[in-house]
């Protein structure tokens, strides 16, 4: 079952102006489900771009994108918010938690803002997730008083609250160092194994591609590669 | 989390606590400024209360007096004047015509709560070496309460004024070393005198009154100042004291008689009356903005650092809806807190007035009433304003693309 196609997909920034600049040259893409795929690609590449396509935070020019079979072309600000909200969640490079609230808290944010009211349930679901991200002992701390691998993780957590159908991540393990970045992507790994959730994950890094299931290649705003990775790496 | 609060709410709150010297700042300043707008219309309204309440103490709200006597000139024909100058009459006490007539025709007007007859004129009291002048006034004690509390005013003695009675004020009592049960004689200009018992002294707070107004019988009066059945004024209580010159003119319209209002008798005083709300409303209005311009401010400030927050919140599903009242919440809130310290504030100042502003004999200058709809209007015109001074902010804080606010 397909989670995600592009085609045609064409993004241009400045029109109209002298500096118009197209991005993404017509990317046609498919993520089937559960796949955990690595995006790679040399910085203005476009991948970022292409990231907040797919994720419904920018709208492409040109092309069709279908999430779920569901072609998003013709929804309202509106509605694209609730979808995003929905199936789509976010990890950063950076994890932008609210510093205002708990790792617990945060990890409810995205269930409260959809339901309105706070309760059992998505308290439930949100220690759940973090005790997946394995910080059931960090909870209750405030999100700036956790270390940055620990931030990240919690963005993890917050980021499948929704039970999304696809996550995309970019960079996700950029500003930690190599023993958090392997731990992040252990837990990104174990949570597509569990639960069927697709992964589109930005990274420089080869070493962490290779332990993706598939490699795409972004060269200036066109995939010249896509393969199936036949060596993945399990463990970091 | 608080089960009973709302996604919106607690993001509110919790901003608000995060930058918790921003929001303590702008709420002492609204608590200022919302105490001194407080107070002050208290106080204002305690005044003017207290104004209007002493001076209807002593002054009927509307007098309807005989018409003047005009001099007419003589005329030898048509246009042609034989006096090329025609001094004016002067006024000498009469009754109004036929004012049983005109008293039964007032009562019934709607808004008129009562209506009586005297006989007010000029006199002297004597005791022995002593006399003093004093306008008589003659009533009808069973209507004349009705319009001027003169019972509530007895220090000493009864009221129910008889035929040979008299009731005098505190000053001409002290001036005359009079006291209850002493009789006095009652002269006027014509002639006529009567002696009568004191049986009641009165304090209408007014040295002028306590010292000039003497009542009587209105049956003694008209013997003394010689007006046998008549009356020379009509007193008339209104329902509400400021419809007192409506009512007047209507009583005025077809008639020749004078019918004074007490708004036209004292319109020095609805002058400042009117100069004080002005200045009151303007001091409410440039406070207002102030208190506005000022969460406005921390709020634009918020949603500056907060950028990034508001971005995720977007991305996360939130939608513009909800960051907008995340940040009009904010605003609403601040404002609410705000004139709650400012109510308690005002309440403070009011107690410590009530203290301090006292006449030299220990007595309240005036008694400010502490009214508690002044502080719920206070509360709900404060949030009113917080969340409108809010709006642009908020309004921005919504339109926030997530991709740049993130990016910022």
């Amino acid at each position: 079952m397909e989670t995600l196609r592009l085609s045609g997909v064409r993004k241009s920034y400045g029109i109209g102006t002298p500096l118009e600049v197209e991005v993404l040259h017509g990317i046609d893409l498919v993520l089937e489900r559960g796949e955990f795929a690595a995006l790679m690609g040399p910085s203005g590449s476009g991948k970022t771009t292409l990231l907040n396509v797919i994720g419904l935070l920018d709208r492409p020019n040109a092309g069709r994108l279908f999430i779920e079979g569901r072609e998003t072309g013709g929804l309202d600000e509106a509605d694209l918010t609730r979808m995003r909200g929905r199936s789509i969640g976010f990890v950063f490079q950076y994890h932008y938690l609210l510093p205002a609230f708990t790792a617990l808290e945060n990890v409810m944010m995205p269930i409260l803002a959809a339901r309105g009211r706070p309760d059992d349930e998505m308290r439930a679901t949100a220690a759940t997730l973090l005790d997946r991200v394995g910080l059931t002992p960090w909870r209750d701390n405030k999100a700036t008083e956790i270390s940055g691998g620990q931030q990240q993780r919690v963005a993890i957590a917050r980021a499948l609250a929704m039970k999304p159908v696809l996550v995309l991540a970019d960079e996700p393990s950029g500003n930690l160092d190599t023993q958090s970045a392997d731990g992040v992507f252990d837990v990104l790994r174990a949570i597509n194994e569990t639960s069927q959730t697709t992964f589109l994950i930005v990274t420089h890094d080869p070493r962490l591609a290779q332990r993706c299931d598939r490699i795409i290649e972004l060269v200036d705003g066109r995939i010249v590669s896509d393969r199936k990775n036949p060596n993945v790496v399990r463990r970091g | 989390m608080n089960r009973l609060a709302f996604f919106e709410w607690i993001v509110a709150v919790r901003f608000m606590r995060e930058g918790l010297m921003q929001t303590l700042l702008i709420i002492l300043g609204v608590g200022l400024g919302g105490g001194v707008i407080v107070f002050m219309s208290a106080l204002l309204s305690g005044l003017q209360t207290n104004v209007v309440r002493r001076t209807l103490n002593y002054q009927a709200p509307i007098v309807i007096l005989p018409p003047d006597q005009v001099a007419r000139p003589l005329r030898a024909t048509e246009g042609a004047e034989i006096a090329a100058q025609v001094q004016p009459r002067s006024q000498r006490l009469r009754s109004i015509d036929q004012w049983q007539k005109i008293r039964d025709e007032v009562e019934r007007m709607p808004d008129v709560v009562a209506v009586t007859p005297i006989v007010a004129g000029p006199g002297f009291v004597l005791r022995g070496d002593a006399s003093k002048s004093v306008t008589i006034t003659g009533i009808e004690p069973e209507t004349y309460f009705r319009v001027i509390a003169l019972d509530e005013k007895i220090i000493a003695g009864r009221f129910d004024v008889g035929p040979l009675d008299i009731i005098i004020g505190t000053e001409l009592a002290k001036d005359l070393g009079a006291n209850v049960g002493d009789k006095f004689r009652l002269a006027t200009a014509s002639g006529a005198t009567a002696t009568l018992t004191a049986i009641g002294i009165f304090d209408f707070g007014n040295k002028g009154v306590n010292e000039r107004n003497v009542y009587v019988a209105l049956r003694s009066a008209q013997n003394l100042l010689d007006l046998v059945g008549g009356a020379s004024a009509i007193n008339v209580k209104v329902r509400d004291p400021f419809t007192a010159e409506t009512i007047a003119e209507t009583i005025r319209a077809g008639t020749d008689l004078q019918v004074e209002s007490w708004i036209v008798t004292n319109a020095q005083f609805f002058t400042a009356m009117r100069a004080q709300i002005l200045t009151n409303t303007l001091i409410r209005i440039f406070v207002g903005l102030t208190v506005a311009l000022g969460i406005a401010s921390v709020l634009v400030v918020s949603v500056i650092q907060k950028s990034k927050e508001i971005g995720i919140l977007r991305a996360m599903g939130a939608s513009r809806g909800q960051v907008l009242r995340v940040f009009l919440i904010q605003g609403g809130a601040m404002a609410l807190a705000g004139s709650v310290l400012g109510s308690l504030l005002a309440w403070t100042f009011l107690v410590i007035w009530r203290g301090v502003a006292r006449n030299p004999d220990g007595t309240p200058m005036f008694i400010v009433q502490i009214e508690p709809s002044l502080f719920a209007i206070a509360m709900v015109a404060a949030t009113v304003v917080g969340i409108l001074a809010a709006a642009a902010p908020a309004r921005r804080a919504a339109r926030l693309d997530p991709v740049v606010a993130m990016r910022s």
